[in-house]
This record gives structure tokens, C-alpha cells and sequence, in this order.
């Protein structure tokens, strides 16, 4: 019997369950497994691995990677973590919200909307988080097309332009 | 109900300053809470992008000054993971030792801050005065009070002497004294009961649903700890208990983390008299991965989680940081709902929030139609006036 | 000097009376200079007083690197504050922005904005440093007096 039967058997079951929806799996080494799926299921396997006890949500991820925005969503029963990365198109992000699985999400997925732009559909109106008002609208600072040295300059030149 | 969103007060109407706590009030109970948060935004993730692994090392230390070590370890345990390094371990008896020694300083700061809310200045004075001797043992192993700088990747970079061991020992024992003393304050002095029993109400239900961590979870009896359920460093061989509490309430936080402190002290002490041999350290080159890892560590506050995503450079592609203040900010309208507006500062204090973000107050009082900004000094003295009229003080 | 003034100044002297503003520290500087106030250092032997409002301050002490959101904020509190003033730049991050500079929310040291009397470097500054550095204010301050 292998040391990682529990992560191999919560695997296949949504393999099993989701086969459509599962685009990559793996499982990493004990206690951490990675799922590609595609946006539409998400929220399913969601409600479905909270019902198997994974019912926190450690944090949301974003990532950039050229083409492609997305997010890992890192949920955990506290002895496994399962993250479970989506992907969507750069021209126009948009991604679901989880908050009616995970009602601790607002703050991580506000983080997604100002530092990557993606567009979080069903994300209550509310404060940007995590940047501060003023902050020039349409610059999401974590995209790689965002260079650190031309930011710092822009704002700069920002402040002394409200001075 | 429906949330009001109020815009800011009259006191300044230039400002543009977001405030961070906007309570709804009906007479003087609190039926509706926000909580807003970029208070602080640096940029730090941007930052680790376009600096190397080591050097992101000195800035995640400083994403906050009381669990810097807890930041950095996360961090380098998944940089390791990537590099596919084994940490001897010494090393991992030695980080061990900073963490524990990290909680009981972060708990016995938070217990002086949370006296000194109340309007308890000599608890205050004494926890923080006691705090010194956990200052002293980390200055002694590490160089620094604060920023301890004692990770690197592959290992730590001060070995401890028996001196140096046998020192700690000394100062621990005189912490246990003292903190088996503050126990007794906690649970015992009628004052303090009066001001966190019931107090800041977060039932187990509510605390699983918003996915609360640390000591705010575990006192709503929920037994979490990232130390027991994945553990780290050397964490597998020690012997020591998660501290629960059923109480729900501020009361229940104070219990967890002072107990806490004596799990952390017990622990050291095994730690120190059983030293694993070894070198520190292992060489790990420049360049890390390519890879991804996830690493999630109890910090003093409750669960850190780091995301790391390496490319084979010298420089991370992704850094991604969850501290556990953030999670927990989650669950606080809820616990100062239904809550007289007195105990505000206690609840906000009790999820042990970085100080910086505790700043400023929007009060909006449903009958007198009015709103008014409080800032965090007139709302604790507001609430220490409330509870002495109510026969409660400290002396 | 008339005599009014040097009745003002000497009640500076005896009792300067701080203002902390904190402009997006990691609380490092920030426990360190509570720290000053408790048993071990006890600062308020020298007569200092931590005070809440700019109107009665004489010193202001800041730690943090100057973060955008509160460049504006912080300069209205420090023209809030009567002459004669003084400034310490408490930690690194407020003498230059210390690990943070370059970072996109960061301006960098707090002498961006206004003009500084002292630095104390330290990450995170030492509460010696801190008691050195408010004893050298107040000979200085004595100095400027005669």
C-alpha cells in the first residue's frame, strides 16, 4: 500500500466524478496534489470537495503566464491540500467567484481583480484591495507586461503631477 | 439586512484616507461591521519578482516585524521543496527553536497590548518587561531583536553553543515562572473576565465556514495547527499540545495563547536538551527549479501559507504571501456584530492584527442619523470609561 | 532670547512631548519604540511623553518607508504641528526606505516629503538608539538656546 492512498484515492474520485472538467493532475509528493481543470466546473468540484472535507480555503493565487491569466485556488481538509488552478484568456479575464462555496474568498479575489485585472464575476461592489485609491485605473501591477522600473516611474510622476 | 455604505465623515472631507473599520451602531450596540484593509500594501510580491532568492530572503522578513521568522521560514521551506534540498537537522532543531521563541514573544506582545486596550497599564508593563528576556535569548542566538535573519536557504547561519544553550534554559525557566503568574491573571482576576467573557462571540460553526486559523479558531474549539496536522522542521518529534478552549469568545483567545506560551517553553526545552549533531547547512546553488511549491506554517497569528513558482533563474517567477491576520480578518464583523461598541477594541485586538492596521474608525449611529469618526485612541479610552461606569476597572 | 521663550523652550527641553506616526512599517521600529516606554529602558524618565495629537507635539517620530497612500496624510500632520519641530526618522525604511525601496507603493524615506532633524538607522532600530537619539535632540536644542 502506497503512503499516498488518500491522495490517490480523493484524485480519482474526482477524475472519476469530473473527467470532462480535468484537464492535468498530479500528485506532487504526500499531502499536495495540483488539478488543471476548466473554468466552467470549478465550482462543482468545489462544492463537491467541501462536502468531503475540504472546506478551507488557505488563499487564491493569481498567476500571469503570457497569454493566459489564472488562479490556484488552495483548499485544504488541514491534512491535504488540493490546489486547483483555472486558466483564462489575457484580452478578456474573467473568472467565477467562490464565495458561494467559500465565503472567506472576498479578499482574495478582490486581490485578483487589482493586481491582475481579472474581471471576478458574482464578487460583491466594494473597496479595491489591495491597492490603495488613486492608484491609476487599468495598471494591474503583478501582469509581467507591468515592468517594475516604468511603474515606479509612472507613479512618480503621478504624485508630483497632484503636488 | 442590507449594508450601508457610508462614504467618509464630516471631520475632514478632503481626506481621502479609506478607513479601516466602518461600524453601524443602534444605541450602543453594533448591528452592522465592516472591515476594510490596503492600508499597508508595499508591493513586496512585485518586489520578489525582480530580486533573487536570497535577497528576498531581507523582504519577506520585513512583511511584518513580529513574525518575521514565520514569514521567511514558509517561504524558504518551499524554495527548498523546489530545489529538492535536504535541510540537516540541526538546522531544523535550530529554526525550530526561533519559531517557538518568536510565538512566545509575539503571544506575551499581544497580552501586553491587550492589557494595555483594556486600560490594564501594569500588566502591560509586566508582560512586555518579561517579553525582554525572549529578546535577550534571540539576540543571543541570532545577532538581532527583531529581523533575526537566521535562514538561509539549505539551512540557518548561526550555530548555538552550549553556552549559549545553557543560557536559554536559564531564561526559559524564568519565563515559565512568570507565565504560569499571568495564567492566573488570565483565568483568575475578576477585571479582566468582566471585559473578554462573551465578549467578541465567534461560534465553532461561523469560525469553520469563514475559515478562520490560530489561536482565534482554536478557541472556538476548533483543533488546527499546522504544526500537528503537516508538520515542519522537526515538529514530528516533539511532544506538545494543541491548546483548544470552547469558550468562543475573547476570553478564549487569551486562554489559548497564554497556554500556548507554556507549550512553546515546554518544547524548547526538549529542543535544547537534545541537539541534533550535524552541519547547519547544505550549499544550494543560485539558480532554483523550475517548479512550483506550496508551504503552510503556524505562525504566532495562525496559518501562513507562501506560494513560490520557480523558473530556473536566479529570480522567482511567482511569490505569492497569505499572513494569517488576513484570514482571520475574514471572521471579525461577524464577532463584532451584536456587541456593544465598548468592546470593539478588545474584539478587534483579540485576532492579534498587525498594530499598523488598527488605525481609524467610522462610527455612523443609526438613531441620531449622525456619523463621527472615532480614532483607535478615543475608542479605547471611550470603552475603558464605558466599563468603569459599569463598576469595572483596573487598578 | 526674551525670558517668555526661554520659559517655553526649557519646558521643551524638560518635557518634549512626541507624536509616533507610523507611515507603512512592518512594526518592527514600531514595537521597539513602545519598547523604549517600558520598565527596561523607561524613556519617560527623560520627561518624554507620548502624545496622540499633532497640536501638542514637539517631536515627531517615524518609522516606515513612505508608502503613496500616506504621503499626503503625513505631510498635513507634520504642517499641523507648531514651530519649533523636530523630526526623527526612526529604522532604515524611514531614513532611505530601507529593504522596500523600489517597490511600486513605495516613495522611499520620509525626508521626500518633509525635512528630517535626525536619523536612526537600525532594522529594526535598538531602543538605545532611540533614547541616544532624543538626548542628542535635547542638547541640541539647548545649544540653539544660548
Amino acid at each position: 500500500m502506497s503512503e499516498l492512498t488518500k491522495e490517490e484515492e480523493i484524485l480519482k474520485e474526482i477524475k472519476d466524478k469530473f473527467s470532462d472538467a480535468v484537464e492535468n493532475s498530479i500528485i506532487q509528493r504526500k499531502s499536495r496534489i495540483w488539478i488543471d481543470l476548466s473554468e466552467n466546473a470549478k465550482l462543482d468540484i468545489m462544492r463537491y470537495l467541501k462536502e468531503k472535507g475540504y472546506y478551507h480555503l488557505s488563499t487564491i493565487t493569481g498567476f500571469d503566464e503570457g497569454e493566459k491569466l489564472g488562479a490556484i485556488y488552495h483548499i485544504t481538509n488541514h491534512k491535504i491540500i488540493i490546489n486547483l488552478r483555472v486558466r483564462t484568456p489575457k484580452e478578456n479575464p474573467i473568472l467565477k467567484s467562490v464565495l458561494p462555496v467559500y465565503p472567506s474568498a472576498t479578499s482574495y479575489e478582490r486581490e485578483l481583480e487589482d493586481l491582475f485585472g481579472i474581471k471576478i464575476d458574482g464578487l460583491p461592489e466594494g473597496r479595491n484591495y489591495p491597492l490603495p485609491e488613486g492608484f491609476p485605473k487599468g495598471v494591474h501591477p503583478l501582469r509581467k507586461d507591468v515592468k517594475l522600473e516604468e511603474l515606479n516611474k509612472m507613479l512618480n510622476e503621478k504624485c508630483v503631477k497632484e503636488e | 439586512m442590507s449594508k450601508m455604505q457610508i462614504p467618509l465623515g464630516p471631520q475632514h472631507p478632503a481626506l481621502k484616507e479609506p478607513e479601516n473599520f466602518m461600524l453601524v451602531l443602534d444605541g450602543e450596540m453594533i448591528v452592522d461591521a465592516t472591515v476594510n484593509l490596503g492600508y499597508n500594501h508595499r508591493g513586496v510580491e512585485k518586489a520578489a519578482e525582480n530580486r533573487n532568492y536570497i535577497q528576498d530572503i531581507y523582504l519577506i522578513e520585513r512583511i511584518c516585524g513580529i513574525c518575521s521568522h514565520s514569514h521567511v521560514s514558509c517561504y524558504i521551506n518551499a524554495v527548498e521543496e523546489i530545489a529538492k534540498v535536504e535541510v540537516p537537522q540541526r538546522a531544523k532543531a535550530i529554526r525550530t527553536i526561533v519559531a517557538e521563541l518568536e510565538r512566545i514573544h509575539s503571544h506575551l506582545l499581544w497580552l501586553g497590548v491587550a492589557a494595555f486596550e483594556l486600560g490594564y497599564d501594569t500588566l502591560f508593563m509586566y508582560t512586555w518587561r518579561d517579553r525582554e528576556q525572549v529578546l535577550d535569548c534571540l539576540e543571543l542566538l541570532t545577532g538581532n531583536r527583531v529581523h533575526y535573519g537566521i535562514n538561509t536557504i539549505g539551512g540557518v547561519r548561526r550555530d548555538i553553543t552550549k553556552e549559549q544553550a545553557d543560557e536559554i534554559l536559564k531564561k526559559i525557566k524564568y519565563l515559565h515562572e512568570r507565565t504560569s503568574y499571568y495564567v492566573g491573571v488570565v483565568t483568575e482576576e475578576p477585571t479582566f473576565l468582566a471585559r473578554t467573557q462573551n465578549v467578541g462571540k465567534l461560534p465553532k460553526d461561523v469560525a469553520l465556514e469563514l475559515n478562520a486559523v490560530g489561536p482565534t479558531a482554536r478557541a472556538s474549539g476548533i483543533e488546527i495547527d499546522v504544526r500537528k496536522d503537516e508538520p515542519y522542521f522537526i515538529y514530528d518529534q516533539l511532544d506538545f499540545k494543541v491548546i483548544t478552549y470552547h469558550s468562543e469568545d475573547v476570553f478564549g483567545r487569551a486562554v489559548v495563547r497564554v497556554l500556548e506560551v507554556i507549550e512553546s517553553i515546554k518544547i524548547i526545552e526538549q529542543i535544547l536538551k537534545n541537539l541534533p549533531e550535524g552541519p547547519i547547512s547544505v550549499k544550494v546553488g543560485w539558480k532554483i527549479g523550475p517548479g512550483e511549491a506550496v508551504f503552510r506554517y503556524e505562525a504566532p497569528r495562525g496559518e501562513d501559507i507562501h506560494y513560490v513558482k520557480a523558473n530556473g533563474t536566479e529570480y522567482p517567477e511567482r511569490v505569492k504571501v497569505r499572513a494569517p491576520t488576513l484570514a482571520n480578518f475574514q471572521s471579525l464583523p461577524y464577532c463584532l456584530k451584536n456587541g456593544y461598541l465598548a468592546d470593539a477594541v478588545i474584539t478587534i485586538a483579540a485576532i492579534d492584527p498587525c498594530m499598523s492596521c488598527t488605525d481609524r474608525a467610522v462610527v455612523y449611529d443609526i438613531k441620531k442619523g449622525k456619523k463621527e469618526i472615532f480614532d483607535w485612541e478615543e475608542l479605547r479610552k471611550y470603552s475603558i470609561e464605558f466599563y468603569r461606569k459599569k463598576g469595572v476597572k483596573f487598578s | 532670547m526674551k525670558f517668555k521663550d526661554k520659559i517655553i523652550l526649557w519646558s521643551r527641553l524638560k518635557s518634549p512631548w512626541i507624536i509616533h506616526f507610523n507611515t507603512g512599517a512592518c512594526n518592527g521600529c514600531d514595537i521597539e519604540i513602545v519598547d523604549a516606554l517600558t520598565p527596561k529602558y523607561d524613556i519617560e524618565r527623560f520627561g518624554i511623553l507620548l502624545k496622540g495629537t499633532p497640536r501638542h507635539a514637539d517631536v515627531m517620530i517615524v518609522s516606515g518607508p513612505l508608502t503613496r497612500q500616506q504621503a499626503k496624510r503625513f505631510k498635513r500632520i507634520y504642517d499641523q504641528m507648531p514651530e519649533p519641530k523636530f523630526v526623527l526618522a526612526v529604522g532604515t525604511c524611514a531614513c532611505s526606505g530601507g529593504v522596500f525601496d523600489g517597490c511600486y507603493n513605495v516613495i522611499g524615506g520620509i525626508d521626500k516629503v518633509i525635512p528630517v532633524s535626525a536619523y536612526i538607522p537600525g532594522c529594526p532600530v535598538r531602543p538605545e538608539a532611540i533614547i541616544d537619539a532624543v538626548v542628542k535632540l535635547i542638547k541640541e536644542l539647548e545649544k540653539s538656546a544660548k
